[in-house]
């Protein structure tokens, strides 16, 4: 099967056939021969989307920042122009992350995808980690002039140690430096989108911080959308997007709505962390000055993650939880409901409704123990590279920090992985 | 915890009706339910009930590899053929006396394995189905869980019949309800001839669904059920009203001669 010829950046290379993925506005393309690029040819390419990322090109963000072990970079940046045969535009080249190994954030939101596609002992630790990389890259972005836009958990990937990529880059709306000019953000993802992106306005640092907080609770909380539930008094069909539009959270305001079923208990979150959610889901909502920022956020998940801000649940495996409870979560959880959001089920099937044949189990992705086990050892995931640059004032008070944080990584990482 | 916060624990989970247990408690995605209503009436007997088997199969697989789909579509099958209508949750044929959905999440979905007899009871399946999406809804709903517009995808090869085989207008009582429910933006109702279907068959589709119906030579099942994954991603992606046109216009590529 032979594919397609184009020129990217000058270059001739053959796209393979068989698409990646697919969106309302590209496919994606693997290139023959090499596994670390991709190519995104547009359904409709236009003069537009070229100039921009001419644009785009000539930028070069996050280029002076570390990424030393293996961590990939945080954005898929385009790295040239994509030419038919004809001199027709058609799109651009970037790095490849794709599965198994760069999985989409989404997946992290229940439990069967993420005992199939994460390893085996990622727990809400590592959960909390990512939403650090998160925090720290959406700061990073901001940081550099460029807003991300389109921020969604289908947009991100993450590696099996935890590192965030961001993979549309050519939405991210940035002004062309000695030109002048700007280039919005305009798309946006209905779930993560704020009110006032609803309302029709491009991207912002405080619509990107909107998502930020939206993706941060759903990953801390097994999955739930903070703008998840239906308002008790309708028939009709709500989208989350109507929730947001209406300020219906059931983090701020819980009797308004019939709420989702086994709803995590917000608690659950380490106390600086929910009152940063409950200030971005309740007054921050429309009033952006008082939505939370980024660094808000990192500072906020960062005192979650020290020392001493976890506890390692000894009854079963992958519950960890923030040191502020006194009793764990998922285990009470657990035995309220039966369902444990980090195990499996046993493989005893539970007794079908009546008069309904039994569904098929899920394939279990492999032996799950159950009953006490010790807890294995320290898996932080791997945390975002932080900045180089010595000019930069952002990261004066940053630095220290993740330096102590880089140090500890590196000899758990050492023991982890036994390097 | 905080007591403050009204949450799920002591009476939740157990103040569900047992026909909500099948949602699964561990998945949170917005749901979109989709809704196969097939042909397999005796028409459609050998290679095509073959094909459509294996196409089944390997999209119940292909639709699993899919992080976006596959916590997020609940697929169900409605059959018409055979000695009527059949509803199957997954591989399983329901008792028609049940109140269990046939809805299972695509990471849970393994396909029946159809085989062809009997009468085109169209008319009652697209019915059955519309019921069935309703009903799925509200189970939905009432467990605090959101949705993106449901999808009803008919494939057929014949024209609709009675129970004895014969051919039958019943189906023209579903155009004003198919206008209706679209038009409160209830679901979305795609129509697909395959086979030899005929050009009075063409005309019932086309009048049960004006915009999304296609004619596909052959049986090609794999192409069409991956459209429906392709217009269950842009519903997610919020997209609007021409880009699922446009999922269905490359369907619309070879028109007869005759077409201006």
């Amino acid at each position: 099967m032979t594919g397609r010829r184009v020129l990217l950046d000058g270059r001739p290379v053959v796209l393979l056939e068989q698409a990646l993925g697919s969106g309302l506005e590209a496919a994606v393309h693997p290139v023959e021969g090499t596994d670390d690029l991709v190519v995104k040819v547009y359904h409709q390419p236009d003069a537009a989307r070229e100039h921009r990322l001419r644009r785009m090109l000539a930028l070069n963000p996050l280029a002076g920042r570390p990424v030393d072990g293996g961590q990939p970079p945080e954005l898929a940046w385009p790295v040239g122009l994509a030419y038919g045969t004809d001199g027709g535009f058609l799109g651009y080249g970037m790095g490849r992350f794709a599965g198994p190994e760069h999985v989409q954030l989404m997946a992290l939101f229940n439990r069967e995808q993420r005992l199939r596609r994460f390893p085996a002992e990622a727990d809400w630790r590592f959960l909390l980690g990512i939403c650090w990389n998160l925090a720290f890259m959406t700061a990073r972005l901001h940081h550099e002039g460029l807003i991300i836009g389109d921020f969604s958990a289908k947009n991100v990937v993450v590696d099996q140690r935890g590192f965030a990529t961001f993979l549309d880059c050519d939405s991210i709306g940035f002004a062309a430096p000695g030109t002048g000019e700007t280039f919005p953000a305009t798309l946006h993802t209905p779930d993560y989108a704020a009110p006032e992106r609803l309302r029709g306005e491009p991207g912002s640092v405080p619509s990107d911080d909107f998502a930020l907080a939206v993706l941060v609770y759903q990953l801390l909380t097994a999955g739930y959308h903070p703008f998840g539930g239906v308002p008790r008094d309708s028939e009709d069909d709500v989208q989350i997007s109507d929730n947001i539009t209406a300020s219906r959270s059931f983090v701020v305001r819980p009797e308004a709505m019939i709420i989702p079923r086994g709803l995590v208990d917000p608690a659950v979150l380490p106390p600086a962390v929910l009152a940063l959610a409950r200030q971005a889901f309740g007054s921050g909502l429309l009033d952006t000055a008082q939505r939370p920022s980024s660094q808000q956020w990192l500072a906020a998940l960062e005192e979650s993650r020290a020392e001493g801000a976890i506890t390692i649940c000894p009854r079963r495996p992958r519950h960890a939880h923030g040191a502020h409870l006194a009793r764990c979560p998922w285990c009470d959880r657990a035995d309220e409901t039966g369902h444990d959001a980090f195990n499996a089920p046993e493989q005893t099937p539970q007794p079908p409704p009546t008069g309904s044949p039994p569904v098929p189990e899920p394939l279990s992705p492999g032996p799950v123990i159950h009953g006490v086990t010790p807890p294995l050892p320290a898996h932080p995931p791997g945390q975002q590279a932080a900045p180089s640059d010595g000019n930069d004032p952002w990261s004066d008070w940053i630095k220290p920090l993740l330096i102590g944080a880089g140090v500890v990584l590196f000899f758990l990482l050492r023991f982890h992985w036994g390097v | 915890m905080n007591p403050a916060i009204p949450g799920p624990p002591t009476t939740q989970p157990q103040g569900l009706p047992a026909a909500y247990a099948d949602i699964e408690l561990g998945n949170n995605a917005q749901r979109l339910p989709l809704l196969l209503c097939l042909d397999i009436s005796s028409s459609m007997a050998g290679e095509p009930i073959r094909l459509l088997n294996e196409a089944l199969t390997l999209w119940g697989r292909e639709i699993q590899e899919d992080v976006g789909l596959s916590s997020s579509v609940e697929i169900a099958v409605v059959t018409f053929g055979g000695a009527g209508i059949g509803v199957w949750q997954g591989p399983s044929l329901l008792d028609p006396r049940t109140t269990a959905s046939p809805f299972v999440t695509a990471h849970q979905f393994r396909p029946p394995q159809l085989t062809a007899s009997g009468v085109t009871l169209l008319t009652e399946a697209v019915e059955t189905g519309i019921r069935l999406v309703a009903a799925r809804k509200t189970e939905l709903r009432r467990s605090g869980l959101q949705y993106y517009r449901p999808q009803i995808c008919l494939v057929t090869d014949g024209l609709p019949t009675d129970s004895q085989g014969m051919a039958t207008d019943a189906w023209r009582r579903l155009v004003p309800v198919l206008a209706a429910e679209q038009g409160a933006k209830r679901f979305r109702f795609y129509a697909f001839g395959i086979g030899g279907i005929s050009e009075r068959g063409q005309q019932v589709l086309r009048e049960l669904a004006p915009k999304y119906h296609a004619t596909l030579k052959g049986f090609p099942f794999r192409d069409l059920l991956q459209t429906m994954s392709a217009s269950a991603s842009a519903e997610q992606q919020g997209a609007e009203e021409e880009t699922f046109e446009q999922l269905f216009n490359r369907f619309k590529t070879q028109r007869s001669a005759w077409d201006s």
